[in-house]
């Protein structure tokens, strides 16, 4: 009882923090300005932002690891890890068709049916071992990890819906995944960018004129988010819903056959022991 | 060799440096600092070139961020021409001052890419692996493992490959990469059972123990609610000293937890990575080049750290005991060829098979 109480008050304060973290560029002109105008303002921000993400996500990482301990899930997690990165080796390969990355769908897929603290896990660390083996660690890393682990969370939400519908099995089912996976497609862009958005916001004297505030704050940062990346974060929506309804179907099915193989469990011999 | 907690401060130093100051003179100065040593380690590194030079990044970032900046920040007193006002957000004065400021913020984005391009370049896969906390202990076994089943996996997918176009199969649309993709997953999967069957027959996580109990949990709470009461201290009520001493007890707090977890992980070293000199010097650089930036040093000026270019443009000021601080940041380019990893194996095998046992 305890432990639970205690484990949720982790998630929620990391969660709250974390976005607390990815809103607060959009306060930082009423704030900056509420600060000492005088001196100018050392552009701490950005930095601050990513140790703080960086810290709320050890947190998590450290409840989700405790619940999850036991061989089997950690080789189930290492194997699918390694070939979700291998799947980022062809967006690093091909930079073609701008967002285009194939890894989303198979943390979706996954999330899906094997539980949220497993897609959670197999969200951050996709991004952390393929950022490794592709030479892409960055201080955007945490922010990725976060955002990339919140989708294979959320995806157990599509459940209740597909039940609803009666669509185990069916296409209805990836339908409801595909749309999931290309709304997240977008959402994913729109968390990213925040990482170096402090840097665009800049300091208080650039925003000295009245009534400049938040409303003001969050369109500008849709027209930088239209600018920099809607056309990638178009391409990732399309390819995780081509993706998820191409791939979905053979992939459940797979993943649901070695779900119920995996349900063994090893109890050790007490008599041996003894 | 230098060691990765040394190469870890020198990021760090550059992130201080390039995100404290947007004097122009600085920020070019750190930047060629970052490219002298990005070109020294890209002539030692094994690793290939980055999938993403930092030279292509600048060159689409800083336009990109002059751009932005320009259209849709209109304080500053040099205009250089206006938009008429009924563009929403674009419309007004369109001033040099954004213009420099937003090149300004595209450069130092750039340095930051750079710098983490080196750190990729410097460090080989296993030491970035062994940057992760003793406390993430499984998480960190996950890493290795997915790590070392990459290549395996690679050659598992030219197997499947080989194997469908012997039958005659062509990759010409998307649903011609399901029976590629498939057998993939599925093979993985098999693997992962007979790994699970080998680590559980080797007693992994046999003992239940994470070092994850009721207490540490407590602490980390306690430490995330003090840094969230810290913050919005800070933000809502402007309480900045109470504010900012409780978000560095909560940060202590955190990190508290995961250092105890960690010591509470059993664990051998097998190739300790040594600390040498070269890393006493690189950790010193680093500390040089952001002392001007972070501690109000006596007999320093620092006016030319915090240069803006509002509310009308001036020459940025240039402090010379600023920019040789800065030049700390060399320090990894100007130590001396490290002897090769193998003479020096060589030497060892040498002296133990002369020792006499």
């Amino acid at each position: 009882m305890k432990g639970r109480l205690l484990s949720l008050a982790v998630y929620g304060l990391s969660t709250l923090l974390g976005v607390m973290a990815f809103v607060y560029p959009f306060f930082l002109p009423t704030v900056q300005r509420k600060a000492t105008m005088g001196q100018a303002h050392a552009q701490d921000a950005p930095l601050l932002l990513t140790l703080l993400v960086g810290l709320c996500f050890v947190a998590m990482l450290l409840e989700v690891q405790a619940q999850a301990g036991g061989a089997k899930l950690v080789a189930l997690l290492g194997i699918l890890v390694s070939i979700n990165s291998i799947l980022r080796f062809v967006e690093v390969a091909i930079p073609g068709p701008g967002g285009f990355s194939p890894i989303f769908f198979l943390i979706v897929l996954t999330g899906y049916v094997y539980g949220g603290g497993f897609g959670f896990l197999m969200g951050s660390m996709t991004l952390l071992v393929s950022g490794l083996i592709t030479g892409s660690v960055g201080p955007w890393l945490p922010y990725q990890m976060f955002t990339a682990g919140w989708i294979g969370l959320m995806a157990p939400a599509c459940r209740p819906l597909v039940t609803l519908m009666r669509g185990r099995g069916r296409w209805l089912e990836v339908a409801v995944l595909a749309v999931f996976g290309g709304v997240w497609g977008l959402v994913y862009g729109a968390i990213l960018n925040i990482w170096f958005w402090p840097f665009a916001v800049g300091p208080a004297s650039q925003q000295w004129q009245p009534g400049m505030g938040v409303i003001d704050a969050i369109s500008r940062y849709l027209v930088f988010y239209g600018v920099t990346s809607l056309g990638w974060d178009m391409v990732r929506l399309v390819s995780n819903v081509v993706l998820i309804l191409a791939f979905g179907l053979p992939t459940l099915r797979a993943l649901r056959r070695f779900q119920r193989r995996f349900a063994f469990s090893y109890q050790p011999d007490v008599q041996v022991a003894l | 060799m230098t060691h990765r907690l040394a190469w870890v401060s020198w990021v760090g130093a550059t992130l201080v440096v390039l995100s404290t100051t947007r004097n122009p003179l600085y920020l070019g100065l750190a930047l060629a600092c970052i490219a002298i040593v990005a070109t020294r380690v890209s002539s030692e590194s094994w690793a290939g070139p980055a999938p993403i030079s930092p030279l292509r990044f600048g060159l689409v970032v800083i336009p990109l961020s002059a751009l932005f900046n320009a259209l849709t920040v209109h304080v500053g007193r040099t205009v250089l021409f206006r938009l008429p006002t009924w563009l929403p957000l674009l419309g007004g004065a369109i001033t040099l001052e954004a213009l420099v400021y937003g090149v300004l913020n595209g450069v130092a984005l750039t340095g930051i890419f750079a710098a983490f391009t080196v750190l990729n370049q410097a460090l080989p896969v296993r030491s970035l692996v062994r940057l992760v906390p003793r406390a993430f202990h499984q998480v960190a076994v996950v890493i290795s493992i997915a790590v070392t089943y990459v290549p395996t996996t690679l050659r598992q997918f030219h197997q499947i490959r080989e194997a469908q176009a012997i039958r005659g199969h062509r990759t010409r649309g998307l649903r011609d990469w399901i029976p590629l993709f498939v057998p993939l997953l599925v093979g993985g999967l098999e693997r992962a059972l007979q790994l699970a069957e080998a680590m559980i027959a080797r007693g992994f996580a046999s003992s239940g123990e994470t070092g994850h109990d009721t207490l540490t949990r407590f602490v980390i709470a306690q430490g995330l609610l003090a840094l969230l009461i810290g913050w919005l201290l800070r933000l809502v009520w402007n309480q900045r000293v109470l504010g900012l001493a409780l978000m560095l007890a909560g940060f202590g707090l955190v990190l508290a937890a995961l250092w105890v977890i960690g010591q509470r992980v059993p664990h051998t070293d097998y190739r300790p990575e040594p600390w040498t000199g070269r890393d006493w010097a690189v950790v010193l650089g680093a500390a040089i080049a952001i002392a001007p930036f972070l501690l109000p040093l006596p007999g320093l000026d620092r006016e030319t750290i915090f240069f803006y270019p509002y509310p009308a443009l001036t020459a940025p000021g240039f402090n010379p005991i600023v920019g040789l601080a800065i030049l700390g940041l060399t320090v990894p380019a100007l130590l001396s060829r490290e002897p090769s990893v193998v003479s020096n194996h060589t030497k060892k095998l040498e002296k133990l098979s002369s020792d006499p046992l």
